[in-house]
């Protein structure tokens, strides 16, 4: 508790070092630049910036930019407005939606994924990075919730991506890690097991739209619980992760 | 050969054919440009999409009453509507009501046990709108839905949860949001000998910022 109040802290003093920092500015294309008092379609607009007046960006919320007009008005303009603003050496400015190429050039990637393990579900969090075009490496780790049992996943994975540069791309992993099942405190004699994992899997990413990607993976885990016995699972799962 | 193990080999096939034309392309270019390249500058704006914070509150387990919860949580908007969220709190659960005399039979180990849980959910503002505090301050504010999946664990037991529930954010100023919420936890469990849904309050307050 007291390491996150000192995030918030931390992240207070690092709020106060943007606020010192030069802002952008942008010179209003259209004959009118509404602003509004929030970030959002629905707040009542309190100015009108005019044509060929000079704005400062303060900051963006979603699809919202807050402005700061050359008399210091302050209220928050649409992109779509945004997009046909100039800068101040008087070129268009580009306010794009992030595109497929941003997700291809950016490396690092975080996302969450639901399925089914056997018959139990699956929870699984992922973080990936990118090592070149075709291959990243990921850190999975994932909990079992079942009716008798807790499993738990950690391993790490080496994707192949055959067409990274298409929308439907198709991959193969290879993953080694860690495997524990905690049975339930109610059942009796129960046994934790620990175990090393080794894993193979294919599936499809589907970009969806700004940084966002799904994707659908089968996977098949292999627990070497000792020298004669091996347990096999196989798992279903969709998941949806962001790029940064 | 399985079908499965064929499906892995025609995709390995295709996987290094792919790596192969990679390679295999000469980087020569056949005429050298003549154009000097231009300077193109990335505007530094101040994205504030995610947004950290810390809350607490009253968690009621069912069958067991209610106790102090804390937790952190992260989110990231995604339009004016739609966010995501994902959240890790921490509470207690105490069976003391099944050691008074009379009952005699305690379920757990100890008579206070530890609680977790952690879910992501996905959040939808519904009523955008602005609260006005005196004459000079007007705050924007949201009232929103969330709902999602995640996992409730306690007394050693795992178990797979939703959460749904409706909150009142009040954004004092642009990076600081205040938020009063109410969820309910839902999940299965077999802890009094048979397996029921459980409904399981909770009532938080909570403070964030946006980065």
């Amino acid at each position: 508790m007291w390491t996150c109040i000192g995030l918030l802290v931390l992240a207070l003093a690092n709020f106060s070092a943007w606020a010192a920092e030069a802002f952008e500015r942008v010179v209003i294309a259209d004959p009118f630049l509404e602003l509004h008092t929030g970030p959002g379609r629905g707040y009542p607009v309190t100015y009108i910036a005019e044509r060929g007046e000079s704005v400062e960006i303060l900051k963006r919320h979603t699809d919202w930019f807050k402005l700061r007009t050359a008399r210091g008005k302050e209220g928050w303009a649409a992109r779509e407005q945004m997009e046909r603003t100039l800068t101040a050496a008087g070129v268009q400015t580009t306010f794009r939606d992030v595109l497929i190429e941003d997700y291809l050039r950016r490396r690092l990637e975080f996302g969450f994924s639901v399925g089914r393990f056997e018959s139990d579900p699956i929870l699984t969090a992922h973080v990936g990075y990118r090592l070149q075009e075709h291959f990243l490496v990921e850190l999975n780790v994932s909990q079992v919730p079942g009716q008798f049992s807790s499993t738990s996943l950690i391993y790490g994975s080496l994707v192949s991506q055959m067409y990274p540069d298409q929308t439907w791309s198709p991959y193969l992993a290879l993953g080694v890690g860690h495997f524990n099942n905690k049975p339930k405190a109610t059942l009796v004699s129960a046994i934790e097991t620990d175990a090393d994992l080794a894993n193979a899997g294919v599936g499809v990413r589907y970009y969806l739209t700004r940084q966002f990607v799904l994707r659908v993976e089968w996977k098949q885990h292999v627990a070497l619980i000792d020298h004669n016995r091996n347990e096999t699972f196989r798992e279903w799962s969709l998941g949806i992760f962001s790029f940064f | 050969m399985t079908p499965t193990r064929m499906l892995f080999g025609i995709l390995l096939a295709a996987q290094l054919a792919g790596v192969g034309t990679a390679f295999g392309e000469s980087n020569e270019p056949v005429i050298e440009p003549q154009v000097d390249r231009r300077q193109i500058r990335i505007p530094k704006i101040n994205v504030d999409d995610v947004e950290i914070g810390v809350y607490g509150g009253i968690l009621s387990v069912q069958d067991f009453g209610a106790r102090p919860a804390s937790g952190v949580r992260i989110a990231y908007h995604l339009t004016e509507d739609f966010f995501i969220e994902g959240n890790y709190g921490r509470s207690t659960v105490s069976d003391e009501s099944f050691r008074r005399p009379g009952f005699a039979i305690p379920l757990f180990t100890q008579p206070v046990v530890d609680l977790t849980y952690y879910f992501l959910s996905a959040g939808y503002n519904l009523f955008p709108g602005e609260v006005f505090f005196g004459k000079n301050w007007a705050m924007t504010s949201a009232v929103y839905l969330v709902a999602g999946v995640g996992n409730v664990s306690f007394n050693k037991e795992d178990n797979t949860a939703f959460n749904f529930g409706i909150g009142i954010r009040v954004l004092p100023w642009d990076w600081l949001a205040v938020r009063g919420e109410m969820r309910d936890l839902l999940f299965q469990s077999d802890v009094l000998g048979k397996n029921e849904l459980k409904h399981n309050f909770e009532l938080t307050l909570g403070l964030s910022i946006y980065f």
